[in-house]
């Protein structure tokens, strides 16, 4: 496996979810950093600049989109990918989606498998080249 | 009258006898008179004593003939079935006239009777008619859906009392009033003068219809309009009729709504479950801890998907009113030591102080045991999720005397609730945002608590709280049973138990 060096932020509030996606990430051999809400998803942003950011949607105080949204019009962490976990069956609209930098919504229940699997594509393909953005229903 | 006839003839023949004796006498004494004058006066008064002779006693005969027609007729005039007063015995040669006029009368008073009897007829009919046209009236008086029916010249010929109301006018006084004066919804007047026009009479036409949309109070309704047939083929007016749909929109909108909210609440520990079998069978747990681990994760958050299903299934089995209640003597006191006993570990944990503070009386009141347990071991839960540590909780149990009920209270020192949320508090999957990263939950604990004390028990259930220095809970449930129990009502659907998972770890889901 490659991007041993390569930094992941997981955002969650169901620490079940945080656990099992770190523990997926980092026996790939990534460094995962993890957070329970938005705000202190962002601090750890901008401190640690990870090369990923994989957030729920639906979190207390700040939800993965205003997350999103707050780090795309900051222009030092505008240019991270995001992926957006989603236990809601409603798609995100394409005008929220546009002032973001999200690479693919994943919606729950999800597979840990396809996560790595995202994960290791959107990294080794250089992360900030194409986007490709894949929606999941 | 026989006597006087023959009498009135022999008179009648004396005198013209006389009156040619007369005649004959006068004629020799005319032709003894010499002079011209003298002779022509004799000849006109010999002329006039014989007229007069001759003339007198036919008329006198004719003049009773006639009293005696005048007299029979007026018998048959008068309306009697007496036969015999109706005889003519006047002179023969009137007898046919007199049966002219017999038959006559008859024939009119034949005619006269038919058509009283046809009156009387048309009469009934008109009553019957009126009584159903009254009998129309009041149905279509009676209903809530508002009726509105138009003729071809677009003045109201009936509109009911829901109609008026809900149009805004006087329905008893918009008979024959045009309809566009009385209404100024558009798109109504519209849908009216449409059907009108329209050339197919059998057409029948259903629009949804917002009334009301820049008010408050904006109601959905389904119009339905037809075309009243005239006697030609043409349309002799329309029918509308607005049935209120509001309702069934708001509930089908629950329905969504409670849809989506459930399937969130259903995929959270689904998504667990998932996740971490999917770990353990590509063998991400290395060692046997973290493997243990993960079977314990798998089983709670299955515990927690079963108790979800349990708790959704209660609520709406109560809302439908087919759920099963067991109502015995519910002794307080010992519900509430039973959850002190459970609860006590999760209490000590937190360094919490966990008591239950009752009178020597008894606190009994009729009520399903396990419900009640459930009530009470979801507010002790609760409140020991959102208490600190060193904090305390009191379960008080009153007899409120003057509400012939029980009365339970569960007070923490917890983090109290804010004022916003309160009212929100019972409704289903409500939780309050801030507080999702203290504790779990569904979000359905306190609807479900709800639905038991006021839906199946008639009691109370309300809240108090201070954001910062705790919240007290409280419910009452009445002694005796009274309401009308719709839970017991006899169902050919299938009745469901209430289903308590009692699971000390994580009760108050």
């Amino acid at each position: 496996m490659s991007g041993s060096t390569r930094k992941v932020l997981v955002v969650d509030d169901e620490a079940h979810i945080v656990q099992v996606v770190s523990l997926k990430l980092r026996n790939a051999g990534y460094t995962v950093l993890t957070a329970e809400d938005g705000e202190e998803a962002y601090e750890v942003v901008c401190a640690e600049h990870p090369d990923l950011v994989i957030t729920d949607f639906q979190m207390p105080y700040m939800t993965g989109l205003e997350l999103c949204t707050a780090m795309f019009e900051n222009p030092e962490c505008a240019d991270i990918p995001v992926f957006l976990l989603t236990a809601r069956g409603h798609a995100i609209d394409e005008e929220s989606l546009s002032r973001t930098n999200i690479q693919e919504v994943l919606s729950k229940p999800f597979s840990p498998r396809a996560i790595l699997e995202s994960v290791d594509n959107i990294l080794n393909n250089g992360g900030d080249g194409e986007n490709t953005r894949a929606e999941a229903a | 009258m026989k006597t006087a006839r023959l009498g009135s003839t022999l008179a009648i023949a004396a005198m013209t006898v006389a009156a040619a004796g007369a005649a004959w006498s006068l004629g020799s004494v005319v032709q003894t008179v010499t002079s011209p004058y003298l002779r022509a006066l004799a000849v006109g008064l010999g002329t006039a004593l014989i007229s007069s002779s001759v003339l007198l006693p036919i008329a006198w005969s004719f003049d009773r003939n006639m009293q005696q027609l005048r007299s029979y007729l007026a018998g048959l005039m008068e309306d009697t079935d007496d036969e015999d007063s109706a005889s003519f015995e006047g002179a023969r040669w009137l007898r046919p006239l007199v049966h002219s006029c017999t038959a006559l009368v008859d024939h009119w008073r034949q005619r006269t009777a038919q058509a009283e009897a046809r009156s009387r007829e048309i009469e009934i009919r008109h009553r019957i008619s009126e009584a159903d046209r009254k009998h129309t009236e009041a149905i279509l008086h009676s209903l809530r859906d508002a009726v509105l029916v138009t003729d071809s010249f677009n003045e109201v010929m009936m509109a009911n009392e829901a109609a008026g109301e809900l149009l805004g006018f006087n329905a008893a006084e918009a008979g024959h009033q045009p309809v566009d004066r009385l209404l100024d919804d558009e798109v109504l007047l519209g849908l009216i003068k449409d059907t009108r026009e329209v050339s197919n009479l059998g057409a029948r036409k259903h629009v949804e219809h917002v009334i009301g949309e820049d008010t408050e109070n904006p109601r959905t309704f389904e119009v339905t309009l037809s075309c009243l047939p005239g006697g030609d083929d043409r349309v002799a007016g329309v029918v509308t009729i607005l049935h209120d749909i509001s309702r069934d929109k708001e509930i089908s909108a629950l329905k969504t709504d409670f849809v989506s909210k459930a399937s969130h609440e259903l995929r959270t520990p689904l998504s667990s479950i998932r996740a971490y079998i999917e770990m353990l069978l590509d063998g991400e747990a290395t060692d046997e801890d973290s493997r243990r681990e993960f079977y314990e994760i798998i089983q709670n958050e299955a515990n927690r998907l079963a108790r979800l299903i349990d708790s959704m299934l209660n609520i709406s089995r109560m809302e439908a009113g087919i759920i099963q209640v067991e109502r015995t003597e519910v002794d307080f006191v010992e519900v509430a030591d039973e959850i002190l006993e459970v609860m006590h570990p999760q209490a000590d944990e937190k360094k919490i102080s966990l008591n239950r503070k009752s009178g020597p009386e008894k606190f009994v009141a009729e009520a399903d045991r396990d419900m009640m347990y459930q009530v009470m071991l979801n507010l002790v839960s609760n409140a020991i999720k959102y208490t600190p540590e060193g904090g305390r909780i009191t379960i008080t149990i009153e007899n409120d005397e003057a509400a012939r009920s029980v009365l339970v209270t569960v007070a923490d020192t917890g983090l109290g609730i804010p004022p916003d949320a309160i009212d929100k508090l019972f409704q289903k999957f409500y939780r309050i945002e801030n507080y999702k990263r203290v504790a779990k939950g569904t979000g359905l604990g306190l609807n479900l608590v709800k639905h038991i004390v006021e839906t199946v028990h008639s009691g109370q259930i309300g809240v108090k709280s201070k954001l910062g220095m705790g919240s007290k809970f409280w419910f009452s449930i009445p002694y005796t049973y009274m309401g009308a129990d719709a839970t017991r009502r006899d169902s050919r659907e299938a009745k469901g138990k209430f289903n308590v998972r009692i699971n000390a770890q994580s009760a108050g889901s």
